[in-house]
């Protein structure tokens, strides 16, 4: 079906405000009387706190109030188990932990005040690695984990936050059936989102007592409930005032520092404003899990896989508290099996609980661990048979009809052509351009987010139409999609369409922006809304004999009436449907045997996708999630010395750059199946988690050094190189 | 007391010596468009020029500026026409989340006032100290590329 909008590559309509510096991020929010909100961070791992004396703080010109824990009421915080304090009572337990904070007139003042209170603390013994945390005597985090709201049952020992468990016929048996079978473990490191917008948060109340919240953050109405439940306040009384977000990758989605600003508010009776410097953003922000994977699979003589055994461990740090799914595990646990049909499978996944900085969501959270893991451990696998890795995974690819690890069953797969069309972009039956030079391959899938969004339209008396919404824009042009649905479903231009973003007053509910869910679930909405809309206008139209295509006539019409044409409608989507989107990934690197360091040639980016709304934001999507995935591949490593982050500043922490983005070729295999608006699909998560294992094949292809720990750095290849035995 | 002119407006500020000149722009005078983002000079959200080279912001002290011009991406727009960087950075899908842009756009125009028609090399040797965390930068290359092919039209 041929579309007038959709599938149009419009620029953005909010870029007016975001070229100009007009946009206004929680960070520049301001308000009369507004003062500035520090916290001091513990400097210990795991401690007692014997002491904390704040009267020289409290003395300094300017601060207007210190606050312990013992100013606090004993709540416990988190998105889905809530075992994290507001501020440290009685113990420490990671580096970063908040242990007071202050009200200043300014942000340097409230700086210059931290160092003056004074925390006695007692260290205690401290665990760090996750193997170690969990084995017989191991330093223990939290006495009784199992007692947490939101804590689930099982819990094999006491530092172990959740285990997640994927099953599919029987393991046992399917290896007894293997002629081989292989064992590799891999371990990845631990890593931030990289959003260049710190978390910022202001609160103030109001004059009717409400509490006024403006924050970096994708869900306005979980951060609601969320903030009702740290707070003690009735969930009527608080509203979430939507900003622009400076970047989220998952990471945006936690309390950070509301609940702190809020109890300074309401202590110096001034709005208070809290930004993470981004050295806080690395000691204390959400980062993605560190993790170590063992995957054993079996396969039979002519090279298909009939078992595997996938035991994963995330380091979780000190609090399970900014994990936000139900599991309070990582759901991308379920790539162990990768996109392959393995009739007997058992994956596990155990979250850890440790002395380090507490971990949470990154964009396809657990996935690109699982993946590298996954992927490199094929390719190990077709070098062991003698195949080539490209026909290993053929004779494995999921099909039409086979059921994943998480028991959905799948259809329109297209796991075949997205893989042979990413073989054929990149030449990958062609001989390497020479000697240190090396393709790798890697494969990944993803399903279509769920969740549920309120989407409202009306018609003004002009004939354009308003859409009005409480679901953030992170960045992805989410809001320009939805008005492009809107536009294409009323007949309007796509400046005929305009969006009003909401507050939390406005609607019930909606889960927000995550999970690659928003052009599906926010889509859907307002498709929907306008759809009600539409026929509202059809049927105004004959009953004042105006053309329906004049919506300026029909409007004009309804008002004469004291009429305004008006539609909602809220869409719930609940289980991944049968549909998901593949990626197949192919890299071509060049090795420098005298430093080890890696170059990426190019790189082939092949995904299996629904309709397209937006082209540009679609291939944005794309390019940045694969770049994020080449930093996680090669750059990106938050290093941690008994739980201290050294690498804390960009500078040290390192981002790529525009010099270390390599020639790419995308290849869109358009199917349009999916269960957004007008059959689209998902794209945010699926560019990032098969592009380590495709850079780590293609090094092992170009110089035979197998990396099994991430990021794959000069000084690993260099050393490997050094190792090797050359036969 | 410092003077210094922003975006072609005389300002005579009273402030503290250790005021970084982001934090007198977006708090002294309320230019919120240049963003912290990772405050030791490496990310570039807060660059801005001064008497037209390109400056880190956040590590910069204000009185650095005393008596001198600083222009911030506030001030690029003419008469309410987008500066032509600006306007490609929207067409060609150069920002997403917004965050970097203010000195993306910035930076981009010091270089084209530098070297009018780049390569796609000197555009990446010019950009190298902007981050940007959504777009992967190939947009932020084609922005550029569009905005010098606009200004020889």
């Amino acid at each position: 079906m041929a579309h007038r909008i959709v599938g149009q590559p419009i620029g953005r309509l909010d870029g007016l405000a975001k070229v100009s510096g007009e946009a206004r991020y929680a960070g520049d929010m301001t308000l009369p009387g507004l003062v500035w909100g520090k916290a001091l961070r513990s400097p210990l791992p795991h401690a007692r706190i014997v002491r904390i004396d704040t009267s020289r703080a409290k003395a300094l010109a300017g601060v207007l109030a210190v606050l312990t824990a013992q100013d606090l009421p004993n709540i416990l915080v988190g998105r889905r188990m809530f075992d994290m304090p507001l501020l440290a009572r009685d113990r420490v337990r990671f580096v970063g932990e908040k242990v007071a904070v202050v009200a200043a007139h300014d942000p340097d003042i409230a700086e210059e005040a931290l160092p003056l209170i004074d925390v006695e603390y007692e260290d205690l013994p401290a665990v760090f690695d996750p193997v170690e945390a969990i084995k017989e005597g191991a330093p223990i985090l939290h006495e009784n984990p199992g007692a947490y709201d939101g804590a689930l049952p099982e819990r094999p020992h006491p530092n172990v936050q959740s285990v997640l468990r994927f099953k599919l016929g029987d393991v046992e048996a399917g290896f007894r059936e293997a002629d081989r079978i292989f064992e590799h473990t891999f371990r990845t490191q631990l890593d931030h989102q990289g959003y260049l917008e710190p978390h910022a948060g202001v609160v103030a109340i109001d004059e009717d007592g409400r509490v006024q919240v403006w924050a970096s953050n994708k869900m306005p109405f979980r951060l609601k409930e969320l903030l009702s439940h740290a707070l003690q306040l009735p969930p009527a009384q608080i509203r979430v005032n939507l900003t622009p977000i400076g970047g989220d990758f998952g990471g945006k989605g936690s309390l950070m520092d509301l609940p702190l600003a809020y109890h300074l508010t309401r202590v110096t009776g001034r709005p208070v404003k809290m930004l993470m410097r981004y050295t806080e953003e690395l000691m204390a922000g959400n980062p993605r899990h560190p993790s170590v994977i063992t995957l054993r699979t079996g396969v039979s003589k002519d090279g298909r896989i009939v078992a595997r055994r996938v035991k994963a461990l995330f380091n979780g740090g000190a609090y399970a508290a900014f994990k936000p799914a139900p599991s309070v595990n990582l759901g991308g646990a379920s790539m162990g099996a990768g996109v392959y049909r393995i009739p007997n499978l058992l994956v596990e996944s155990f979250c850890v609980y440790s002395n380090n900085i507490p971990c949470g969501h990154a964009r396809s959270p657990g996935e690109p661990q699982m993946v590298f893991a996954g992927e490199s451990h094929m390719d190990m696998i077709a070098r062991e048979l003698a195949l080539d890795p490209a026909e290993l995974r053929r004779r494995n690819l999921l099909r039409d009809g086979d059921h994943l690890a998480n028991g959905h069953h799948l259809e329109h797969v297209r796991a075949s052509d997205t893989l042979e069309a990413a073989l054929k972009a990149s030449h990958w039956s062609e001989p390497r351009g020479g000697p240190w030079i090396g393709r790798g391959v890697a494969m990944t899938h993803r399903h279509i987010g769920v969740g549920f969004t309120n989407a409202r339209v009306r018609l003004e008396t002009g004939g354009n139409v308003i859409l009005s919404i409480a679901l953030p824009d992170t960045g992805t042009g989410a809001h320009l999609v939805l008005r492009q649905v809107v536009a294409e479903v009323l007949g309007l231009p796509i400046d005929g369409v305009g969006i009003e973003i909401a507050t939390t007053d406005a609607f019930a509910t909606d889960s927000g922006v995550g999970g690659s869910r928003v052009t599906h679930t926010g889509g859907r909405a307002a498709y929907h809304a306008a759809e009600k809309l539409k026929e509202q206008i059809q049927a105004e139209a004959a009953k004042h004999g105006v053309p329906a295509s004049s919506l300026a006539a029909v409007a004009r019409a309804a008002a004469n009436e004291g009429r305004t044409l008006e539609a909602s409608h809220f869409y719930d989507a609940k289980v991944h449907g049968a549909v998901t989107s593949f990626t197949a990934q192919v890299a071509e690197v060049a090795v420098d045997p005298a430093t080890g360091q890696v170059t990426v040639r190019h790189f082939t980016t092949a995904h299996d996708v629904g309709t397209i709304i937006n082209p540009l934001g679609h291939q944005g999507q794309i390019e940045g999630g694969l770049v994020q995935g080449l930093g996680f591949a090669l750059i990106e490593e938050m290093k941690a010395e008994e739980g201290r982050i050294s690498t804390l500043s960009l500078g040290d922490f390192k981002l790529p750059t525009i010099q270390d983005i390599p020639p790419l070729t995308t290849v869109i295999l358009e199917d349009p199946v999916g269960p957004g608006p007008f059959n689209a699909k998902a794209i945010g998560e699926g560019s990032i988690s098969a592009v380590a294992p495709a850079v780590a094949n293609a090094v092992a292809d170009a110089c035979g050094v197998r990396i099994l720990d991430l990021p794959i750095t000069a000084e690993k290849v260099y050393f490997a190189l050094r190792e090797k035995v050359v036969p | 007391m410092i003077r210094l002119t922003v975006n072609g407006t005389a300002h005579e500020l009273e402030i503290p010596t250790y005021r970084t000149l982001l934090d007198c722009l977006r708090y002294d005078l309320g230019l919120t468009g240049s963003k912290e983002g990772c405050g030791v000079g490496v990310c570039g959200a807060c660059t801005v020029l001064l008497d037209g080279k390109m400056i880190s912001s956040c590590i910069a002290l204000a009185v650095f500026a005393d008596g001198r011009s600083v222009t911030t991406v506030e001030g690029l727009a003419e008469d309410e026409r987008l500066h032509q960087v600006q306007q490609a950075f929207i067409d060609a899908g150069g920002f997403q989340c917004g965050i970097c842009t203010p000195g993306q756009v910035v930076s981009a125009k010091a270089l084209l006032d530098a070297i009018p028609n780049p390569s796609d090399a000197e555009i990446r040797e010019w950009m190298l100290g902007n981050l940007c965390r959504c777009t992967g930068y190939y947009k932020i290359v084609e922005s550029i590329q569009a905005a010098a092919q606009r200004s020889r039209a």
